[in-house]
């Protein structure tokens, strides 16, 4: 539901202003308005302007923000170790924290860069390693003498090999010799054996040809090739021993630091926004104002405080809601246990406007019911809801998760409900095994029945959508809207019941008046709803058929089940028919879980709540805290 | 008679499966663009599902063609 809002004004000593807004920041209740259009009267303006900070708050602001972005530099070097939270008061000792910070920011920075230092130095010897490791077999078969060079490379594949064999060949009269090994990356590891004074010319020719010989560290220069090999492993394990004494470092200075300067970042913030907030107040010679919105039933709450706390030097007044007004309120949406997990569906939307409605109540009472007519089977229903109860157990501590279970428990159970109108349990087990008959109808056979029932239920969706929007109307008094409504719902009745007598549903003879009732209708629903009206028209008949999708999907499911059982059937063995079966109603019930809440979902996004909610409303954003959870979450997000 | 019962089982199957593809060829604009979109903001995963469901009208409109044909309604 939309929370009814109130517009206040709260007046007080200019000396009182700072105490005030942490006053309202601890509440968390009130939305600052920078704008005072609406808020002022006109003969007030002359007195009125806005609060100028003075240059002790600017350079406090300047200094808080500079704690700020060091703060989150560090948090940045470091990694998340989880702490207690600390209780330090960061007030007193703002300063002290300061000088700390400078210090322990330059050692991350520091620690931070020797870090990526090695991290770069083993990802070079791994690729050295990986090199030697497979020219090492090679070697055995070469002779190391004074006048002979070796010239290492890697080939990106055969063809590279041919034309360097090419080049060599040129180059070296034939007087060379070439030994490859493939790399795990499908290159291949190269070593070029030649005689010294030719080397030069050699290694020139092939940077002039892009492919770069590998050089090796300077700390392997002089070595040869399996002295090399070793030196290099060597350095490796130095490199991985100086790489954990880092990490060791790191972890254990976040571990004692981190929930300190977690706190600190904390009532950086708080701070912060009372001093950005502040820019968002007006002020006369001796008063100070602040603007904004809240909700009304808190109103009377925040009063008393604000008369308590300051005994009586700060007044809050409710102002009266002018017709302008609503395009400015701020929404905020506040719903019951029950429809409250189906928020994470609304999520999804824009917000709606003010005047318009909150799409969560009509989702959490619709949603699970055409979930419930499109699986359609008991047995569906029941393992669904058994796996809700283990998903909600496990996932309790999540937000989200806990609201996906219980949406997806309560869906399950008119699944249940739908299961036994239509005599299915998984498929046509029950009435094979224990003969159970549907209620009312079988889908399975009944497919033009079943079409009428889901075109019915769209129908009286639509129509509902379509009253609300004219509601919605009449309650803004827009008249030539309201009247554009009404004629659209009229002419929707006189087209299906026009389709309905040419399809021998309804009396044959209804059908001309029908028609010419549509046409007397046609202009004046031109005149009220413009020129695309007639198009809307026609898009809300495509809505309401759209809606066929719950008997067709349905249809689906049911046949898949009928499927699995008929093939275990078929199987002749029990322990096999039962293996093929379960694998078919698994599949079913995976389906069964997204396939209906995905066209659930889409019949109201797109049929349902076009026809009367109205995005782009302005969130509800007071002046708060930062919870704990915020903060964490800031200082996790790096990694 | 015969041929008549052929006629309608195939323009029944024109129904449904050219409407099938035409919502097949929409689904794979929009998932290819919706996978770009997913890249750069995983958030929208929901959105782009409903999305993607979205040109089934289609095929559920050939679908009823197609259930009308074939009933005789």
């Amino acid at each position: 539901m939309i929370v009814l809002m109130s517009k206040v004004e709260i007046a007080g000593h200019k000396e009182l202003l700072e105490d005030v807004l942490s006053e309202l920041q601890q509440s968390g209740s009130l939305q600052i308005d920078p704008n005072t259009a609406g808020f002022i009267k006109k003969e007030d303006r002359a007195y009125i302007e806005s609060f100028l900070p003075d240059d002790k708050t600017l350079s406090e602001r300047v200094f808080l923000e500079d704690i700020r972005s060091k703060i989150m530099e560090l948090f940045s070097c470091l990694p998340f170790i989880p702490s207690k939270r600390s209780y330090i008061e960061p007030r007193p000792i703002i300063d002290t924290i300061y000088n700390n910070l400078q210090g322990h920011l330059a050692m991350c920075r520091e620690l931070t860069e020797r870090r990526d230092r090695l991290q770069k130095e083993i990802d070079e010897v791994n690729r050295y390693t990986a090199f030697l490791d497979a020219v090492e077999p090679l070697l055995k078969d070469v002779k190391e003498t004074p006048d002979v060079d070796f010239i290492g490379l890697i080939l990106k594949n055969m063809d590279s090999l041919k034309v360097l064999s090419t080049f060599l060949r040129r180059q070296t009269d034939e007087k060379f010799e070439i030994l490859t090994a493939p790399l795990s990356d499908g290159s291949l590891a190269g070593l070029i054996v030649v005689a010294k004074p030719l080397a030069e010319n050699i290694k020139r020719g092939l940077g002039d040809r892009d492919i770069p010989e590998l050089s090796f560290p300077p700390s392997c220069a002089g070595l040869t090739f399996p002295e090399k090999l070793s030196c290099l492993r060597k350095r490796s394990s130095e490199i991985l021993d100086e790489l954990d004494a880092v990490s060791m470092q790191m972890d254990s200075f976040a571990g004692k630091w981190g929930s300190i300067y977690r706190k600190t970042l904390e009532w950086v913030n708080g701070r912060l926004a009372v001093l950005k907030a502040a820019g968002s107040v007006f002020e006369s010679e001796m008063c100070f104002f602040i603007y904004g919105w809240m909700a009304s039933a808190e109103v009377n709450t925040l009063k008393q405080k604000l008369e308590q706390q300051f005994s009586g030097r700060v007044f809050l007044e409710e102002l009266e809601l002018r017709e302008e007004d609503f395009e400015r309120i701020p929404v905020m949406l506040k719903n019951p246990a029950y429809f409250k997990p189906f928020e994470l569906f609304t999520k999804l939307l824009p917000l709606p406007r003010y005047t318009s409605y909150d799409p969560t109540p009509f989702i959490a009472v619709f949603l699970p019911v055409f979930f419930g007519m499109i699986l359609g089977d008991a047995g569906y229903g029941l393992v669904l809801m058994t796996a809700s109860y283990f998903l909600y157990r496990k996932f309790r501590d999540r937000e989200y998760m806990r609201d996906a279970a219980k949406i997806l428990f309560l869906s399950a159970a008119y699944a249940v409900v739908f299961g036994v109108i239509y005599g299915e349990y998984f498929g046509d087990l029950g009435h094979t095994l224990f003969g159970l008959k549907p209620l009312f109808v079988e889908r399975r056979t009944a497919v033009i029945p079943m079409l009428y029932f889901a075109i019915t239920v769209g129908v009286v969706h639509v129509l509902l959508g379509s009253a609300l929007g004219l509601i919605s109307a009449m309650k803004k008094k827009e008249k030539k809207h309201a009247l554009a409504r009404v004629l659209q719902i009229a002419m929707i009745m006189f087209l299906l019941s026009l389709v309905a007598s040419l399809f021998g549903l309804f009396p044959r003879l209804l059908t001309r008046p029908l028609i010419l009732t549509i046409l007397f209708f046609t202009p004046f629903l031109l005149f009220t709803g413009g020129i695309l009206a007639p198009l809307e028209l026609i898009k809300s008949i495509g809505n309401i058929i759209s809606y066929a999708r719950i008997m067709a999907i349905g249809l689906t499911s049911v046949l898949l089940a009928f499927v699995a059982n008929r093939l275990a059937g078929m199987t002749g063995d029990i322990v096999i028919g039962i293996f093929v079966a379960g694998f078919l109603h698994l599949l079913n019930i995976v389906i069964g879980v997204f396939s209906p809440a995905i066209h659930s979902l889409r019949l109201h996004y797109v049929e349902f709540f076009s026809k009367f909610i109205e995005p782009g409303g302005r969130r509800f954003e007071p002046l708060k805290k930062e919870e704990e959870e915020e903060i964490l979450w800031k200082s996790k997000k790096f990694f | 008679m015969e041929i008549e019962k052929v006629l309608l089982a195939f323009a029944a199957a024109l129904a449904i499966g050219l409407s099938a593809l035409a919502t097949a060829w929409a689904q794979s604009k929009i998932g290819a663009a919706g996978a770009g979109a997913l890249a750069e903001k995983p958030e929208l995963t929901a959105t782009i599902i409903i999305l993607i469901a979205i040109p089934e009208t289609m095929v559920i409109l050939g679908f009823v063609v197609a259930a009308m044909i074939l009933f005789g309604v």
